[in-house]
């Protein structure tokens, strides 16, 4: 089942790196975390929308977020901006999963410095060829 | 409205006051002064009486519509109840589903680590390249292979039954949705109705609309993908339009 991610071309992936799944829908973090875990990621956590993300970020060495955009409380675009304000968080590459489709909003996260942008629904095959791609450009 | 007149008083209306005293029509007299000395307010007074006429009738009438009460204080409350039981009904199914799913992960991880482990061995025999002590050792292996493949494939089956039960929502969901898509027509009628009693044309738009976004242009699944242009159709289209941002 982890084959897929020793197999990638990039190969150097640390699948030990520690992972904020962010979503206000819990099925949606249970398949986000499924399709993860299918790729070899072991240390994931969740949170519920960009407010609870935050102090976890900040308290918590994370090394990757993957967060919804349409949340109650922070959205997820929100949270991307105040990642990248804090000096502390700023390098952690934010890859966002969302059913926001509107061109004007996908601008808006590029601009904010989103690393992916991944439009629901989507597939496992999706996700990962975006991990690598992230990765393979963090290098 | 006879306002165009320069004078305070016309010729015309001081000949008819002086005719009303004269024949002791005293009450005519004073409303001819009354009128002279305002001759919007009058009108006005009587323009205001009549929409609050109809003001009037039009409340009576809604208070007739009790319908229109059962739907504020009854159909809607329980429309939002079976909206609630869609999430929830939904949510299960989704759970149910992912627990049948992560708990048949290790079990096929497992039948594909032992089919893994007896592979260089069988390889072996398929050869004829294999020892007395290692056919052996094959054997054993495959006999337990067998064995758990039996069982964990008898166990799956059950498991999957599970999975196309959590399916059932399907149905329910959907009864109750078109009850609720029914309640919204009644409720537009309703509204339109409402609108054509005020005298408010209720006809489209010339224009439509486009849906109310939230914060940050915040709308959620787009439904009518074919009827919109300011939006992506899919991830490929994301992918272009990042890369032509250069990303």
């Amino acid at each position: 089942m982890n084959e897929n991610l020793n197999v990638s071309p990039e190969g150097a992936l640390d699948k030990n790196m520690k992972v904020l799944v962010v979503d206000d829908f819990s099925t949606m973090r249970r398949i986000v975390k499924n399709l993860l875990r299918d790729l070899g990621f072991t240390n994931i956590q969740e949170a519920d929308d960009g407010s609870t993300a935050l102090p976890m970020l900040q308290n918590g060495d994370f090394d990757f977020v993957v967060t919804d955009w349409n949340m109650p409380g922070m959205q997820g675009i929100d949270l991307l901006k105040a990642i990248r304000a804090d000096s502390s968080l700023a390098h952690i590459p934010v890859l966002l999963i969302t059913a926001e489709a509107k061109k004007e909003q996908i601008i808006m996260a590029a601009q904010a410095g989103v690393n992916g942008y991944i439009v629901k629904p989507f597939t496992a095959g999706t996700l990962k060829t975006k991990l690598d791609k992230i990765f393979a450009r963090l290098g | 409205m006879n306002i165009a007149m320069v004078g305070r008083i016309t010729l015309e209306q001081a000949k008819s006051l002086v005719e009303f005293l004269e024949t002791d029509q005293q009450d005519k007299a004073d409303a001819l002064i009354a009128e002279i000395q305002n001759p919007i307010n009058s009108e006005l007074f009587a323009e205001i009486g009549k929409l609050t006429r109809q003001l009037h009738d039009s409340l009576t009438n809604f208070q007739l519509d009790s319908r229109l009460n059962d739907l504020a204080t009854s159909d809607i409350p329980d429309a939002k109840e079976r909206l609630n039981y869609v999430i929830t009904r939904t949510e299960e199914a989704a759970n149910k589903t992912m627990d049948v799913v992560e708990s048949v992960f290790p079990v096929v991880d497992n039948l594909a680590e032992q089919v893994r482990a007896v592979n260089p061995s069988w390889t072996k025999l398929m050869n004829n390249e294999i020892d007395l002590n290692e056919f052996k050792v094959l054997c054993i292996d495959i006999d337990a292979l067998l064995i758990s493949t039996g069982k964990e494939t008898q166990n799956i089956h059950s498991l999957m039954t599970d999975v196309l039960m959590a399916q059932d929502f399907q149905d329910l969901t959907g009864q109750v949705i078109r009850k609720v898509i029914d309640l919204v027509r009644e409720v537009e009628e309703s509204l339109i109705n409402m609108l054509t009693v005020f005298g408010i044309s209720a006809e489209k738009p010339q224009e439509r609309t486009l849906p109310k976004v939230g914060d940050n242009l915040v709308e959620g699944p787009i439904v009518n993908k074919e009827n919109r242009d300011d939006i992506v159709e899919d991830q490929d289209d994301v992918d272009d339009l990042l890369s032509s941002l250069g990303f």
